[in-house]
């Protein structure tokens, strides 16, 4: 049975429509990660699985039970915030314990939900401590010892993330994959970093102006974005982008021109001469030498250093940008005009409203 | 410093030592002079009271011939309890305004916030008859009711602004644990309030200790006075005894600055952060 | 446009939201209408009856506004303390404050030593009851003490004494000082914690700039803080038109000499309660408060419409 079904739900604040028909279901245990640029409507759609904020429309179903109606309380849910949340004036236990009190929980299992809790976090000496006195990565902790001391059937993560310094970031991001594998816990996680996404999810839910772009598992969507706005966040620096149309169709092949890169042959059937397209390929997956079925040539105009690898962003006959990842120590010189190709499994073609067009030979 | 900024500062200070002076000078010459013998006020009034002219018969006069201590309750159990429903109500109203938004809240807050501009004591007339038909006359039950009535729109105001920098958070995480409304108010809010006491306190202590209007009104009888109309009321009786004038005076002034340089921290701070609209 | 419910309240049963509402809302709101709403628009009420001695009351409608504003024995002191109001209040105007606005700007000068001692001791004055503050400067300006004499004496300025709170032609602006001296604490904090709300970097820029701080203060604090001015003039004129404490605890209620000091507050108390020369009128007091509560009104409105309206408020 289903832990978390979600269907066609949508909100409306006044004229403006900020979730849009969203449907999602997740399994028990399964840790998903809401992903998407600011005002995608993630952190909405999160607060309505919390029940924080109404939905203007469709079923959420938590653990089977309808739960429109019901207090967040109520839910079977816990919550980690942003801003931690802690509440200041009571110490890490209390912050533990305070909620558990009104849910009937009785002391003797209270203690025994906060030890557990803190073994597993690592809380056992700042127990008695005021949030005052905790570094952010404590306070983190503490928010998440909050919610695991509930028990919940789905455990809400917001972009819990985003106040921590980037060496902490790494290593708190490695506990909570972690405590997924020790607490088995369904869990949805909303972060604007797709790394983080990457590296978590069992699947990612990309999401933009308040819709589903594609569910999928992190290879998934990186190996094959259903279009083009998944293509260019998933993965950094963003796929290069290159305008095309469609020259001619011959044997079950489009020959697919643009400015700045080698025509080449598409083995598809579902084009027509004088399509627009777009063609998309990662800088990792772009290699200097001239075999591979795409071939985009420029004049090298800087390169990033970061040790092993490099990145060169070069200029193409019509005048963009685009860049390409170099591994080793030989990296070009800046002036330097260079050839870069990519095979055809690495090669993704967008149509004009954006969406991938299906090949024959692959995915 | 350059020698110009020297002088610039030094005027500076110079200005700002005069205006102390002007603003502190009086209440030093009648708190000197309640310690002195008669011919030596009259005498010497700006010297400060020396062995021989030392003199304490104005204040054994004053509490000899008058309630002041009376008073002193009086005015104390008004004010603190005033500014504690005050408080207590105000905080309460704040927080229904600024978290539950219901048809006609807007509407709510700006019918409580009228009552910040428009002086209560318009309805003295009104307020006059209802207490005495309820037998509130002359109590000091009749003066809170009106203090708290006078001080909540105030308070609602700057309790609300504080209220709304609370972190939204805190308050959805309480509500994801489970807590109950009401007890999220008084358990996870209210603590958190306390900077504001300062500030809805110096708007309301001040006028209710000082306020001369409604004790007037609403007591008649000498045992429910406030200090503030008892110490009226005495000067206006023994207004040619000079000792007992001083003595009266300086009993109702040095308690209040006592208090104002022992919390006068809290309280500047408090006035400057409510103040900024 | 109905306003939006919240979801937490949408969620709960309706009984239990109501619950909740009278809970927080019910204490403040009951004690508000009933001891402050409520009794003005019962004073409003009562105004518009008249009362014979016997103590029956009439409907009159407007008559008592008409006695008071045209009928000689009334008007005359009505409008002598209306105009002895507006001197009360332009008093304030011109000298508290400005002395605010310019003891602001000293205290916010940066680097200032002693500057929470001076703020102590120029806000000490506020604390104070009226009462003391009235008696005090009675007594201190009294001639048979001697002690203001003497101080001018000491600085060749002997001449100029006269018991100005004793003479008709000085006794009002003699109280409306004191009032001042007493009430420049407030325009004092409030622009001072205005003046502390400018960022720092616009007056090192004006520095930079070459501006010297009398400069700085006239072109760059002062628009700057006009909005808080602006809104000091409110509480100025409010508090003015509200005044009685200092005129009473000084002269009476009869506000002498001969009416001199005689504002609205105390026409108020006079005509309600009555004193040695008449017999309390309850229904004419209830007009005059209901003639002051429209001037508070209008001022109010006024200051909504034409100031607010103007001033806008500097996004830093």
């Amino acid at each position: 049975m289903a832990n978390l079904r979600i269907e066609h739900l949508y909100k409306r604040y006044g004229a403006a429509k900020v979730l849009n028909d969203v449907n999602l279901t997740m399994e028990d245990g399964e840790f998903v990660v809401l992903v998407g640029p600011s005002g995608c409507g993630k952190s909405t759609l999160l607060r309505m699985i919390a029940g924080l904020d109404g939905a203007s429309g469709g079923d959420i179903h938590i653990a089977g039970k309808l739960v429109n109606t019901l207090a967040p309380a109520e839910r079977g849910i816990a919550m980690v915030f942003q801003s931690y949340a802690l509440y200041p004036h009571m110490n890490v236990r209390k912050n533990m314990t305070f909620g558990l009190k009104f849910t009937g929980v009785p002391p003797a299992e209270r203690e025994r939900r906060v030890a557990e809790a803190a073994r597993m976090l690592r809380l056992e000496e700042l127990l008695e401590r005021y949030p005052r006195d905790l570094s952010g990565g404590q306070r983190q902790r503490v928010a998440i010892g909050r919610a695991i001391v509930r028990e919940p059937a789905v455990f809400l993560f917001d972009e819990p993330l985003s106040n921590l310094d980037a060496a902490l970031r790494v290593s708190t991001r490695v506990e909570i994959a972690n405590l997924h594998r020790v607490l088995k816990a369904t869990i949805v996680y909303v972060t604007h970093d797709q790394v983080e996404a990457m590296t978590l999810a069992d699947r990612i839910v990309v999401m933009n102006k308040g819709c589903i772009e594609q569910v999928g598992k992190p290879l998934e969507l990186y190996y094959a974005p259903a279009n083009l706005f998944v293509a260019g966040f998933i993965g950094s620096p963003a796929m290069n982008f290159f305008e095309a149309k469609v020259e001619r169709i011959e044997g079950g092949c489009a020959r697919v021109a643009g400015a700045g890169f080698r025509s080449f042959d598409l083995p598809t059937t579902s084009l027509k001469v004088g399509d627009v397209l777009t063609v998309g390929v990662r800088p990792e997956h772009l290699a200097r030498g001239t075999d591979g079925v795409f071939a985009v040539e420029g004049v090298v105009e800087l390169v990033e250093r970061l040790g092993e690898s490099s990145f060169a962003y070069l200029r193409r006959a019509d005048g963009r940008l685009f860049v390409a990842e170099v591994r080793g120590r030989q990296t070009p010189t800046p002036g330097e005009r260079t050839t870069l190709t990519a095979t055809t499994q690495d090669v993704h073609v967008f149509d004009a409203s954006g969406f991938r067009v299906s090949m024959q030979n692959n995915s | 410093m350059k020698v110009e900024q020297r002088a610039g500062r030094f005027a500076v200070h110079l200005v700002l030592i005069a205006y102390c002076a002007l603003a502190v000078g009086p209440i030093l010459l009648v708190v000197m002079n309640s310690f002195k013998a008669r011919n030596a006020i009259f005498g010497a009034p700006l010297a400060p009271p020396d062995a021989a002219t030392f003199s304490l018969v104005g204040y054994e006069k004053v509490l000899r011939a008058s309630n002041i201590l009376t008073y002193y309750s009086n005015s104390l159990i008004v004010t603190l309890v005033s500014m504690a429903l005050v408080l207590l109500f105000g905080a309460m109203a704040a927080w229904a305004l600024t978290e539950y938004r219901f048809r006609g809240s807007t509407a709510l807050a700006l019918f409580l916030s009228i009552g910040i501009m428009v002086p209560i004591r318009l309805g003295s007339v009104a307020i006059l008859n209802m207490m005495r038909s309820a037998g509130l006359n002359d109590t000091l039950t009749a003066l809170i009711l009106v203090y708290v009535a006078q001080g909540l729109p105030m308070s609602i105001f700057i309790l609300s602004e504080f209220m709304q920098q609370i972190p939204k958070d805190l308050r959805d995480a309480a509500r994801c644990d489970g807590v109950p409304e009401t007890r999220i108010f008084f358990e996870v809010v209210a603590p958190l309030l306390r900077p504001a006491i300062a500030t809805v306190a110096v708007f309301t202590v001040v006028p209710i200790w000082n306020d001369l209007w409604f004790p007037l009104i609403l007591t008649s009888s000498d045992s429910t006075h406030t200090v503030t109309l008892g110490v009226q009321q005495f000067l206006g009786q023994y207004i040619t005894d000079w000792n007992s004038v001083l003595a009266a005076l300086s009993m109702a002034i040095l308690p209040v600055v006592v208090i104002y340089v022992i919390l006068s921290r809290q309280l500047i701070a408090g006035l400057t952060s409510g103040a900024v609209k | 446009m109905p306003e939006p419910v919240s979801h937490i309240t949408a969620q709960m049963p309706r009984a239990k939201f109501v619950g909740l509402l009278l809970l927080f809302l019910g204490p403040a709101v009951a004690i508000y209408s009933l001891f402050s709403v409520y009794p003005l628009v019962a004073t409003m009420a009562l105004s518009t009856y008249t009362s014979d001695p016997s103590g029956a009351r009439h409907f009159a409608g407007l008559a008592n506004f008409e006695t008071l504003l045209g009928d000689a024995l009334w008007s005359k002191p009505f409008w002598n303390a209306f105009g002895n109001n507006l001197i009360f209040f332009a008093v304030h105007m011109c000298v508290q404050n400005p002395i605010g606005i310019a003891l602001a700007g000293l205290l916010s000068l940066p680097g200032l030593k002693l500057k929470g001692l001076y703020r102590t001791v120029m806000f000490l004055p506020t604390m104070l009851s009226v009462v003391i503050v009235g008696f005090s400067w009675n007594l201190i300006l009294s001639p048979l003490w001697g002690v203001a004499a003497g101080a001018l004496k000491a600085v060749g300025l002997g001449s100029l004494f006269a018991p100005w709170l004793g003479l008709e032609s000085s006794a009002l602006v003699t109280l409306s000082l004191i009032s001042v001296w007493q009430f420049v604490g407030i325009p004092m904090m409030l622009i001072y914690a205005a003046l502390l709300n400018i960022p720092e970097e616009l007056i090192d820029a004006a520095r930079v700039d070459g501006l010297g701080h009398l400069r700085i203060f006239f072109h760059i604090k002062l628009p700057l803080v006009l909005p808080t001015i602006s809104l000091i003039s409110v509480l100025t004129f409010v508090a003015n038109f509200n005044a009685f404490d200092l005129i009473y605890s000084v002269k009476g209620a009869l506000a002498g000499p001969n009416f001199a000091t005689d504002i609205l507050g105390t026409l108020f108390y006079r005509t309600f309660f009555g004193n040695q020369l008449q017999l309390g009128n309850p229904t004419m007091g209830a007009a005059v408060a209901t003639i002051m509560f429209f001037i508070i009104l209008v001022g109010l409105c006024l200051y909504l419409f034409l100031v607010q309206r103007r001033i806008r408020r500097y996004a830093f």
